[in-house]
């Protein structure tokens, strides 16, 4: 059960993740690299800031403001110097790889004795319930340990949130320049709209929310590490196209809900193989192999569909 | 008023594939004409358009529009006076979204966008209101995704758009090339309809010759970036489609002729 609990809030962390690769990939066919040094970048200010005694919810807040200025320094490279989506990404996640080293200081930090955002939701939950650390918690039968259960509320409760948001964003007059901008940013150009403008807010709002994924894992966690970001975009994408195929549907609601549930999904899916012993160090790769047939297989499954046959006619 | 003074534009200058496309082009357009631009392909008639739209900026030259000089303004910037109807149906419209949240786009042309709701109900039922004066049914459609109706459907809901808050200068670039003949017909009596009903200043690029002539009040024909033929008045009154092409057999005839030798007859024999 514990595990369980653990992957579903990994789970609904890395939905930040997801909902951030959805917002650049989907929203603007922008396929955005920068997400891997922009997570790592988000755990490592928040994991510095927070060894020096800085508050949770300010240094979780400052992961999220790292992302932002990531995102920005990927779309201006795009924006106003021309340079290919793609490699923008990637220009800024290899910069990124040495400033996390330099916020951290080594590769690895590690947050034993800190309070973090996760220890707080713990002690809120003490508090509310009036038990000891090491209480459990009987729910349907099942033995939970308190503070399994207080982590794993307030991360549902902080990604409900953050996707209400981002869902009333989308229907503001901005976010639906937003989502224009992606889907025809000749017509919104036409309408007085900076293309530029939107896009390097675009990134710096889908980095912000990949920092704050990371923020939250290295808090969860206890740790935050140089590498912990590698195959990330990889990751979110595949819970986004999970997400797809279990909503199928192209409303946004819809999908931002499909994504927070194909990331939950997808990492006890990873979980219980884990468990059944599948190889850790095959994850990556089986990672890709997932995005890759899910990105091939509806045309695929389209192509060997046999063509309706005609009737034969009564003659 | 338009007023484009002495725009030149060369595309890719110095290298074998050197266009110019606009050489020294001057236009003043009144307010409320409607100015219709013919021409072969190639001639620079949509460059121009694109140019005064702001697509780029023109190498020289300069352009003014309701007062304020605009040559150096970015076209996103542009939009705030200028409605635009694109050739591509698909180009004028974001084809995820409804109908509904299109419009509610456009009724935002060139003002600051915000954290307001995009779409409220007053917006809602005016826009539905607009949508009905189009007469295709689409009024009761208003939530439906524009990527799923037809290349007349969109290029109506894109002229609406454009339209929609009063701009000071509409360019429509051809824009019923892409239709069939039925649906180019409807949008035509639409465009008519919201430009005399408007009064709005509108530069119009056609290859329909029944369309320069029966639509608008002045034909431009417009040869090599160059302003060929300016028809105004009384002789854009006099002009039959006839007319038209014969002037375009003209271009021909003295296209298959070496330039100096077209110049030198030209001097000599008109």
């Amino acid at each position: 059960m514990t595990l369980l609990i653990g992957a579903t809030t990994i789970g609904l962390i890395l939905a930040l993740l997801a909902l951030g690769v959805y917002l650049s990939f989907r929203i603007f066919n922008f396929p955005d690299i920068t997400a891997d040094g922009s997570i790592t970048l988000g755990a490592a200010v928040t994991a510095t800031l927070l060894v020096h005694h800085v508050s949770p919810a300010l240094a979780t807040l400052a992961g999220f403001g790292a992302g932002v200025l990531a995102g920005m320094a990927t779309g201006l490279l795009h924006t106003k110097f021309k340079i290919n989506s793609l490699l923008s990404g990637i220009l800024v996640m290899t910069a990124l790889y040495s400033v996390n080293l330099h916020v951290m200081g080594k590769s690895n930090v590690p947050l034993l004795n800190e309070t973090t955002l996760a220890s707080q939701a713990e002690g809120l939950g003490m508090k509310w319930l009036h038990l000891g650390v090491d209480a459990e918690l009987h729910v349907f039968g099942w033995t939970v340990g308190l503070r399994d259960a207080a982590t794993l509320l307030a991360m549902l409760l902080l990604v409900a949130g953050l996707g209400l948001l981002l869902y009333l964003f989308f229907r503001t007059n901005l976010g639906t320049a937003m989502r224009a901008t992606g889907d025809n940013p000749q017509m919104i150009r036409a309408l007085g709209v900076s293309v530029d403008f939107i896009i390097i807010l675009g990134l710096a709002l889908s980095n912000g929310l990949i920092a704050l994924a990371g923020s939250l894992l290295a808090q969860y966690q206890g740790f935050a590490d140089v590498q912990m970001g590698i195959g990330m975009v990889v990751w979110g994408l595949a819970s986004v196209i999970i997400g797809e195929a279990l909503v199928g549907s192209s409303r946004i609601g819809l999908l931002i809900t499909g994504a927070v549930i194909g990331s939950v999904l997808f990492r006890l899916l990873v979980a219980i193989a884990l468990r059944w012993g599948l190889n850790p160090n095959d994850l990556k790769l089986i990672t890709a192999a997932f995005v890759f047939v899910a990105l091939v297989a509806p045309s695929l499954l389209r192509k060997l569909k046999p063509a309706p046959q005609p009737k034969p006619s009564e003659a | 008023m338009l007023a484009i003074a002495n725009v030149t534009k060369t595309f890719n200058p110095g290298t074998p594939n050197e266009v110019r496309a606009l050489r020294n082009v001057s236009l003043v357009l009144e307010n409320g004409s409607f100015l219709i631009i013919i021409g072969t392909n190639g001639s620079g008639k949509s460059t121009l358009l694109n140019a005064v739209a702001g697509s780029f900026y023109a190498d020289s030259g300069s352009l003014t529009l309701a007062g304020q000089t605009i040559t150096r303004w970015p076209e996103h910037r542009r939009a705030k006076l200028i409605g635009r109807v694109f050739q591509n149906p698909f180009s004028g419209t974001a084809p995820s979204m409804s109908i509904a949240e299109n419009l509610a786009m456009a009724a935002h042309r060139g003002r600051p966008r915000g954290f307001g709701w995009a779409l409220n109900q007053r917006l809602k039922s005016e826009l539905r209101d607009r949508i009905r004066s189009l007469n295709m049914g689409l009024e009761d459609r208003i939530d439906n995704a524009i990527g799923t109706l037809s290349g007349g459907q969109r290029q109506a809901l894109t002229l609406l758009m454009a339209s929609w808050l009063k701009p000071e200068l509409l360019l429509l670039d051809e824009h019923t090339a892409a239709l069939d003949p039925k649906s180019a017909d409807q949008v035509i009596r639409l465009t008519h309809e919201i430009i005399q009903r408007d009064k709005l200043t509108t530069l119009m690029v056609t290859h329909s010759m029944q369309q320069a002539v029966h639509l608008g009040d002045r034909i431009v024909m417009m040869h090599r970036g160059q302003v060929l033929h300016d028809l105004q008045g009384a002789e854009r009154a006099r002009v039959r489609p006839e007319d038209l092409l014969k002037r375009f057999d003209d271009v021909r005839r003295r296209e298959q002729l070496d330039p100096t030798v077209a110049e030198m007859l030209q001097r000599n024999y008109i």
